[in-house]
């Protein structure tokens, strides 16, 4: 295929995808130009690495401290004994060209340049700096990620951007993203959400490596089974969006767009020196790929969890149960409002429910209004039998429910062991069940144990979401992914 | 002629924008369902092609350098005769010496009045950054005030062209609004895949406005075709 704006003409999709293949799994890592005024961000970060680390650094007023960290420094990549096969690049851009060359003359696998202050600046050295560096790289054959830009994180081999990122336990969600801020977040507040990243990279002005070539990648990466994108704007569009197709049909692709409005898109252009994009064009464009949309972090986020931990499933009738009226009434209007439905069960499930369903105080026309039937969680067996209702109910395709954190927290006062039993019967059901089943915990007024309860769904598998709304919405995001995958609409 | 030979006679004259007949010349060519328009420089040439296509017909004006013809008072609808015809043709003639001068008169296109249907746009523009993109919408006020319509990239799919038809918020007037007929979808999804190819082959197409195409009970029809090459 040919490429206009990537590597040179010669380069095939699977030259490129195995040399990246290096750069995401490195034995050895160089940072070139760390230093003590960044606090030696990158030689801390990369701590955890499990491979061989190295500095590069000829400021003599430098080295001492590299040194006390115990990573060998080097006063040039070439000094450096063996293979190098990632480089992180963090010396002043005017600098830059030196340190491309003699990633060219190591024959590195790929360079990150950490260095910024190019075509983004909109000044004349930053925009030449850039075409020198790129026209450098694309002449060499060299994977050149960035400029402006943090580079790779591999959770499992501890390669990684920040000293907050985890290091080991890696996942199965890779991030792409054009920002290192929001490739960082993701992983770090992902994480709290049960979400462990196998491979992110934050990719910046895109000056060799376009955000195809990530995904490519990501698209035949074993470890990766769900991809997110922070997108700005690709250099090549259409490939981007053939990439994205492909992509979509074999595994769930989450897009974030940044710079959507106007005021937005010049704040893109400063950032990464990316075009504006016709929002209603870009939409449509995300829809035909089979992609995800999704508006900020959180909404990401969400999606990804969805995607992550609930079944696959492409019906939008859902069987809803919460915890008290008030709220029976407002989980069917988010649901609703998300294009979900609502719909009246079947005969043969009201006559079950009829049987034991507490109606005093409760209703079970779905919503289930279901507090005083499971005794906010004291009556599990109560539970497990709503949910074998729902589960069996052919006209129910997904089901939500509310946990109540508010209730629980009041009754493990008393006995603790309440938690277990109905996270049992909630696990015992999501093990029985083909259907997307999702938990809504709202924080409240008792973040600390809504906290908790969250991170104890996650371990049992069960997705739980801040709200309704967000719940609904990360579901409907999901179930229209499914709908695409199986060439349904 | 080919449609090579269409474009290139319209870039050898200097012509970006191709007159309604050349356009629905290649519409025809790739087996879009169009009215045949066929030049007329006289009042008797004119009503010569109206007795070949039967009445009632549709006089238009064909000048390069008229962008909208209803503008210059240059359409003549439902003409039932060939006294009808005649007189349609001098009236466009001097609409256009009083409208607009300057205009270039290269004679009428002469073609057979459409039976009515439902009226949608089916169009295509490059955007900067991904390329050929089809545009469909409802006619009229609904594409021109409201927006509403639908975007797809080149190339479309299947799948692409029933969604770009059914996520317009006017969707229902397609499916039998008032007792109406219902519109062929099926016949609306396919031209819109056969723009969607013909474009995709030809990259020297920059612009192509079929607007309005007619949406009958069976199959689908362009009535007006406007196609600029690069």
């Amino acid at each position: 295929m040919a490429r206009p704006d990537g590597l040179g003409a010669a380069e095939t999709r699977s030259d490129v995808q195995q040399r990246l293949d290096r750069a995401f799994n490195p034995r050895t890592v160089a940072v070139v130009g760390d230093k003590r005024a960044m606090g030696y961000l990158w030689l801390r970060s990369m701590s955890t690495f499990q491979g061989k680390l190295y500095s590069v650094q000829i400021d003599p007023d430098e080295i001492p401290g590299i040194e006390e960290i115990g990573v060998p420094n080097f006063a040039s990549l070439l000094d450096i004994p063996g293979e190098i096969d990632y480089v992180v690049c963090a010396v002043p851009r005017q600098i830059s060209p030196r340190v491309v060359a003699d990633c060219i003359e190591k024959g590195v696998g790929a360079v990150a340049l950490f260095t910024s202050g190019f075509a983004e600046t909109e000044t004349e050295e930053g925009i030449r700096l850039q075409e020198e560096i790129g026209q450098m790289a694309r002449q060499a054959g060299l994977l050149l990620i960035g400029p402006n830009c943090m580079g790779i994180y591999n959770r499992r081999l501890g390669l990684r951007h920040s000293w907050e990122q985890p290091a080991g336990d890696a996942g199965n969600v890779g991030f792409i993203s054009q920002s290192g801020t929001h490739c960082i977040n993701f992983s770090l507040v992902g994480d709290r959400h049960g979400i462990r990243c196998s491979k992110n990279v934050s990719f910046g002005n895109a000056v060799v490596l376009d955000a195809a070539d990530y995904l490519e990648y990501l698209t035949d990466d074993a470890e990766t089974e769900v991809i997110g994108i922070y997108m700005e704007g690709a250099q090549d569009t259409r490939r981007f969006f053939r990439a994205l197709r492909e992509t979509a049909r074999v595994k769930p692709v989450v897009v974030w767009k940044g710079g959507v409005t106007a005021a937005g898109a010049r704040a893109i252009y400063s950032h990464t020196a990316a075009l504006a994009t016709v929002p209603a064009v870009w939409d449509a464009a995300m829809r035909q790929a089979g992609a995800v949309q999704a508006e900020s972090l959180d909404e990401t986020i969400d999606a990804v969890k969805a995607l992550v931990y609930c079944k696959p499933g492409s019906g939008y009738r859902m069987g809803l149960i919460a915890m008290t009226g008030g709220q029976s009434v407002v989980i069917t209007d988010a649901f609703e409002r998300e294009g979900l439905e609502v719909p009246l069960l079947t005969d043969a499930s009201y006559d079950k429910l009829s049987q034991f369903f507490n109606i005093i105080g409760g209703s079970y026309r779905n919503p289930l209004d279901s507090g005083g039937t499971i005794g906010w969680g004291l009556l599990p067996q109560n539970l497990q039998k709503l949910l074998e209702v729902l589960d069996e109910d052919e006209t129910v395709d997904a089901i939500a429910m509310e946990v109540g954190a508010g209730f629980l927290a009041r009754r493990m006062r008393e006995n603790p062991g309440i938690l277990d039993a109905l996270l049992d019967t909630m696990t015992a059901h999501r093990e029985r069940s083909q259907k997307p089943f999702i938990a809504i915990a709202h924080p409240g007024h008792l973040e600390d144990v809504s906290a908790m309860i969250r991170s104890r769904l996650l371990e049992r598998g069960i997705p739980p979401f801040a709200s309704f709304q967000a719940g609904a919405k990360a579901l409907r995001r999901a179930i229209d992914y499914w709908r695409f995958r199986e060439g349904l609409d | 002629m080919s449609i090579v030979d269409v474009i290139d006679r319209a870039k050898s004259e200097g012509r970006t924008v191709l007159t309604e007949i050349e356009s629905k010349q290649i519409l025809e060519e790739v087996g879009i369902p169009t009215t045949t328009a066929r030049l007329a420089r006289t009042g008797d040439e004119a009503v010569k092609a109206a007795k070949e296509f039967g009445y009632p017909v549709v006089l238009k004006i064909v000048s390069p350098d008229v962008t909208h013809k209803s503008d210059v008072e240059g359409v003549q609808l439902g003409l039932n005769s060939s006294e009808a015809v005649t007189a349609a043709y001098q009236e466009i003639t001097q609409a256009l010496k009083r409208q607009q001068p300057d205009a270039r008169n290269e004679g009428v296109a002469v073609q057979k009045m459409a039976r009515p249907g439902i009226e949608v746009i089916v169009g295509m523009s490059k955007d900067p950054q991904f390329g050929p993109v089809l545009m469909f919408g409802l006619g009229g006020i609904m594409v021109e005030v409201l927006k509403d319509v639908a975007f797809r990239i080149v190339p479309l799919e299947p799948r692409d062209a029933r969604q770009m038809i059914r996520e317009i918020k006017g969707f229902p007037a397609l499916q039998g609004f008032r007792g109406q007929e219902p519109a062929d979808l099926g016949a609306l999804e396919k031209l819109i895949l056969m723009v969607s190819a013909f474009v995709e082959a030809h990259p020297e197409i920059e612009e192509l406005d079929l607007n309005p195409v007619f949406v009958y009970k069976n199959g689908a029809l362009a009535v007006d075709a406007r196609i600029v090459v690069g």
